[in-house]
């Protein structure tokens, strides 16, 4: 094993001890010499220290004298670029979008813009509930004069409810959410509120700004879908969502698969009722008969008894039973005898 | 109805035992003839300890609390060889003022259990009161229930089981009574004599005697 080990490790070594670096050129001092006579060596300037003749020597440039930036321009560098360019305002907001996904500055590129429009196309396909995303600059912003309410209600007020998202591509924390008239009053104010904090904390796992919309509208589908159920008005939006939003697209698969059985959920939905209605009122019923029987005082009538024995009290006499031995169990003593007997 | 001392069965206003004769006199004679002054939950033989103590006393407050006019009293302690723990039960409960019992709570409305655990004997005994309610078999119910663990020395687990079974047992007749309440009363009711039903017979037979005064003669 050592012996093959030691051939391998020769045959390695091989190559390296075969490599032999070659010796610098050096001068012939003859050569030198002709050439010095001759005036001129080719590289002499490179491989010398010595300045370069007829060259002036350079003095100490002093710094330039540059006026410091004062603190509110350092503030105003840092505010967001002006609004979104002019010629592109109509595309944004003169009509009802025609696709689900907005993106006239082309701030995504190509292949982005077609994956995050299909996965748009497959969640209205899927959700009652549509997405819409106008995408626009991380450090862009809205035009003073565009009213985002007055557009929601406007252009999504007719046809299907809407979510509308305006997103800033790099800077999810900035985006709003909109929904249409329809759906305003079913979802609370808090609901959107948190499904847009989820959707910017799963963006916020990525650093690509593609990464990060894709991650945003997987989070913002998941959340549509339930309040989709929150307007079927199956379940209430605090005993429903899940408290972390951990959800992947691929978790919603179940979902999907449950609807397979539609009748099941239509049974399940028509009793679920009646079912718990009935059981509250036995459960009420229940409750009531065991307090009752907690609180109830029970008399007996009182009827004239007379004395026996000279008793003046009591004359009940009852069983007596012995428990010296495991041998005479209590059904052998069913028969009452005097102690005297017994003890026979 | 027995006699505490022959069990034999007793007529139902007996002023002695028709076979041996017994009475309360006779009682008075082996244990005394002072009223003895005691508490319901009396552990003379010391077999409770202080938390058993708290669930038989908490046992008994239900009993009181539940049927108002009715209480129950336990005493233990060794009765000796001769000692016969009917009489001694039948004499207690005529004898004894419990001291934490209210004064509106005779002794009739008693419910006494009696345990000798030197003699591995425990009896029942009952004031005129539960007379027509309770018979020698429940309260053989109620002690048997107790007997498998007062064969292990659980005086007080046999106590708590034997006191829940009477509860139920006395609930039950309770309901009844609510119900039927003569069914209980003829139990009590003294037997008619014969010229009382000489009394019946002329009175139903004798014209346009008005249905109250036929009553009135009747009882």
């Amino acid at each position: 094993m050592r012996f093959i080990t030691g051939i391998a490790l020769w045959f390695l070594a091989a190559p390296a001890s075969a490599y032999v670096e070659p010796s610098l050129p050096a001068w012939v001092d003859k050569e030198q010499a002709e050439l010095e006579d001759a005036g001129w060596i080719p590289g002499a300037i490179l491989l010398t220290d010595d300045p370069i003749p007829d060259e002036p020597e350079k003095t100490a440039e002093k710094p330039l004298e540059v006026e410091q930036p004062k603190p509110e321009e350092i503030a105003e560098d840092l505010k967001p670029s002006p609004d979104i360019a002019e010629k592109f305002l109509p595309a944004y907001f003169a009509e009802r979008p025609k696709s689900f996904l907005i993106d006239p500055q082309a701030l995504l590129s190509p292949s982005d813009y077609r994956d995050r429009l299909a996965f748009l196309n497959y969640h209205a396909s899927d959700s009652s509930i549509d997405l819409f995303v106008y995408v626009m600059g991380g450090d862009q912003t809205i035009p003073s004069e565009v009213r985002e309410e007055e557009l929601i209600e406007r252009f999504f007020s007719a046809g299907r409810p809407a979510v509308v998202v305006y997103y800033h591509l790099g800077a999810p924390q900035r985006s709003v959410v909109y929904l249409s008239p329809s759906i305003t009053d079913s979802v609370s104010a808090a609901e959107q509120r948190r499904a847009l904090e989820s959707s910017v904390m799963q963006a916020f796992q990525k650093i690509e700004p593609s990464e990060q919309i894709e991650k945003f509208l997987v989070q913002m589908s998941i959340r549509i879908y339930w309040m989709e159920r929150m307007l079927a008005g199956e379940t209430t939006a605090s005993d429903t969502l899940p408290p972390a939003p951990e959800l992947a697209a691929s978790d919603r698969q179940p979902v999907g698969q449950s609807a397979k059985f539609p009748w099941m959920q239509d049974l399940a939905r028509r009793f679920v009722v009646p079912t718990a209605l009935v059981a509250a009122v036995f459960l009420t019923a229940f409750g009531f008969v065991h307090w009752f029987r907690i609180r109830a005082r029970y008399r007996f009538p009182e009827f004239s008894v007379e004395q026996r024995l000279g008793g003046a009290h009591a004359a009940g006499v009852g069983a007596v039973i012995s428990f010296a031995s495991a041998a005479v169990p209590p059904a052998s003593q069913r028969e009452q005898v005097p102690d005297y007997l017994r003890r026979a | 109805m027995k006699c505490p001392r022959c069990v034999q069965r007793i007529h139902r206003a007996a002023a002695s035992c028709p076979h041996c004769g017994f009475t309360l006199a006779d009682a008075d004679c082996q244990f005394g003839t002072e009223d003895v002054q005691l508490r319901s939950l009396t552990d003379s033989a010391g077999i409770l300890r202080r938390g058993e103590r708290q669930r038989v006393e908490a046992a008994m407050e239900q009993i009181t609390r539940r049927f108002p006019q009715v209480f129950v009293a336990i005493y233990t302690g060794s009765l000796g060889e001769i000692s016969n723990i009917r009489q001694f039960g039948f004499w207690l409960l005529n004898r004894a003022a419990f001291e934490d019992v209210p004064v509106e709570k005779p002794n009739e409305a008693g419910i006494l259990l009696t345990i000798d655990p030197e003699s591995k004997a425990a009896g029942i005994v009952f004031g005129y009161l539960l007379d027509p309610f309770l018979e020698e078999s429940d309260t053989f119910e109620c002690l048997s229930r107790a007997h498998a663990y007062w064969l292990e020395g659980r005086y007080a687990d046999g106590i708590v089981r034997a006191l829940a079974h009477l509860d139920g047992i006395l609930r039950k007749r309770s309901r009844h009574a609510r119900r039927d309440p003569e069914h209980f009363e003829r139990k009590v009711a003294l037997p008619a004599q014969l010229g009382d039903l000489v009394r019946r017979i002329r009175a139903g037979h004798r014209p346009g005697v008005p249905e109250e005064e036929a009553q009135e003669v009747l009882w």
